[in-house]
């Protein structure tokens, strides 16, 4: 009876790691593939049936730097470093200031901010257009800052106002009553014990802006465009230089690659919109 | 009070400026006959809504937008529970699965729809135009209009079942273990606790992943848009690609505006039921 049991359990185990293994294939096998067409040349790419072994090549990603894709890259970089401050600076007042003073209206801007959230992108565009537009900002990284903050900045404060929600309140009382101003308080009490919630918020606050294509896409023709706008223009070219969209497209990869290697279980939380903690 | 408002109110008014402002001239917008290029602003009404909703742009749209919200949904709300409930298990190398498992999810869309392009590309992808010939399946996946809608709901369940899978895990992990003991000393196998204790507690999460996802995948833009640009004709044109299209290609600002409302009243309603049923 052991012993039948026990070889059960061992067939079970057996198609337990054959479905997980069908899967992992499915999620890795675009990566690799991408990752081995990039080290290809444009000639390599286009034989079938596909080499698996071949001679690498650097040619692809050397065109970035030698085909002024760089800029593109740059601006990425740019528009995300000015988001996180700016949603930060914003974001962390306002975050604590609805944790601490509770009213019905607040209860209210809370939800309302997440609404924003639950509207297409190409609706939500379509109003800052309109005024960047006529501001006459068309094409500028400020244009595609403002529009990226309008969904970061709300994300922040809600994924915020959770987390102060439910820190102690005690110190920050006594705090008060020794005098200490409310901004004494949020600075020197509060935002210490929560850098690692700042840091995560930082963290998705980049990532939506480095993978955010509609905005920028509107927004921008040539000077201010990012790098998915980029792997989107190139995919959409009639010439297709394969190697050249793979290794871009692997360089879009890599930041968030490197900071989910870091900071894995605050990703979590804020890709589900902090449903889950 | 008085002191903390001097503090808190900057801030608060400006971010709830920021966000009630595109709110607000969206609505604007949408009741106004509002092309680009053209002088006049007319208030139209509810004029905008009534040609949305009647053209068959909409209408032929509305019915790819369900075919692919209910395919994606469903296929990411099974295999993330399937792996969930699987990895949950005390099995070997469980922690590198699920990482690995929550990968696409911080890929760029962008890169993931233009991934399953290139795959699928009928002249030099390795799937399409290699594996799937070598089958004896010569059709272009991206020039057959069932075909096209089948891949970019593969490339959207490849993206996005990290969302359900997360959640889900999440879900999993809060049910405490006294409870599995206690159906043990009963008797129970496994499938009778899967029916019984995990389904039944897993419930709120499974909706939690439903909301968010079928959001989700609502207002998906870019993997479409790369992969095939609503085509071939409009067999993959979703509802956020017919929006793009009348936004800024025939630059009806107007009546693109009212198209996000109406996205967004089905959204609000939609989530509404699921959360009631959730209690």
């Amino acid at each position: 009876m052991g012993a039948s049991k026990s070889t059960r359990h061992h067939y079970s185990r057996l198609i337990l790691y054959a479905i997980l293994g069908v899967y992992l294939v499915f999620v890795l096998f675009p990566i690799t593939w991408l990752v081995l067409s990039s080290l290809k040349t444009h000639y390599q790419t286009l034989i079938i049936p596909p080499q698996l072994v071949f001679q690498p090549t650097m040619e692809a990603y050397e065109k970035i730097f030698t085909g002024g894709m760089l800029k593109a890259f740059a601006n990425s970089l740019k528009i995300a470093g000015i988001d996180i401050v700016l949603a930060l600076f914003f974001g962390i007042p306002a975050a604590y200031s609805l944790a601490r003073f509770k009213s019905k209206l607040n209860e209210n801007i809370g939800f309302w901010f997440l609404s924003i959230r639950m509207a297409p992108a190409f609706g939500v565009i379509v109003p800052i257009y309109i005024v960047i537009r006529s501001l006459k900002l068309l094409d500028s990284i400020f244009a595609v800052n403002l529009a990226h903050l309008l969904i970061n900045l709300p994300f922040a404060i809600w994924l915020l106002k959770g987390y102060f929600e439910e820190m102690p309140i005690a110190i920050e009382e006594s705090a008060l009553i020794d005098g200490a101003t409310r901004l004494q308080v949020l600075l020197r009490i509060v935002l210490p014990p929560s850098m690692p919630m700042v840091i995560s918020v930082a963290i998705l606050t980049f990532m939506f802006s480095w993978n955010e294509f509609l905005f920028v896409f509107v927004l921008t023709s040539s000077e201010g465009a990012t790098v998915p706008v980029l792997v989107a223009s190139l995919a959409g070219t009639m010439t297709f230089d394969w190697p050249l969209m793979c290794a871009v497209s692997i360089g879009a990869m890599v930041p968030a690659f490197i900071f989910v290697l870091i900071v894995q279980r605050f990703i979590v939380r804020g890709l589900t919109l902090g449903a889950i903690k | 009070m008085k002191e903390e408002n001097k503090l808190l109110m900057p801030s608060l008014i400006l971010c709830a400026a920021i966000v009630a402002f595109p709110t607000a001239f969206l609505l604007y917008v949408s009741l106004h006959r509002w092309v680009l290029f053209s002088r006049e602003v007319n208030f139209v009404w509810l004029g905008n809504f009534y040609s949305i909703i009647t053209s068959s742009d909409f209408l032929e749209s509305l019915r790819v937008t369900a075919i692919f919200i209910f395919s994606s949904t469903l296929l990411t709300l099974l295999f993330g529970l399937a792996l969930a409930l699987i990895l949950n298990e005390k099995l070997r190398g469980r922690g590198l699965f699920r990482v690995i498992f929550t990968l696409p999810a911080i890929i760029p869309p962008v890169v993931a729809g233009f991934a399953w392009k290139f795959l699928l590309n009928r002249e030099v992808g390795v799937i399409g135009g290699f594996i799937l010939p070598a089958l004896g399946f010569e059709k272009s996946i991206h020039g057959d209009p069932l075909l096209a809608l089948i891949s970019v709901i593969i490339a959207d369940v490849w993206c996005r079942m990290p969302l359900t899978f997360i959640i889900l895990m999440a879900g999993l992990q809060a049910i405490p273990d006294v409870l599995y003991e206690a159906a043990k000393i009963d008797g129970a196998n496994y499938w009778k606790m899967l029916q019984n204790v995990t389904l039944p507690l897993l419930k709120p999460a499974i909706i939690i992943a439903l909301i968010i996802r079928f959001i989700d995948a609502f207002n998906l833009f870019e993997t479409i848009f790369v992969m095939t640009r609503g085509g071939p004709g409009t067999a993959t044109e979703t509802l956020p690609l017919l929006g793009w299209k009348i936004g800024f290609q025939y630059f009806n600002l107007g009546q693109a505006a009212s198209l996000a409302v109406i996205m967004l009243l089905i959204t609000v309603i939609i989530s509404q039921v699921l959360i009631r049923r959730m209690r």
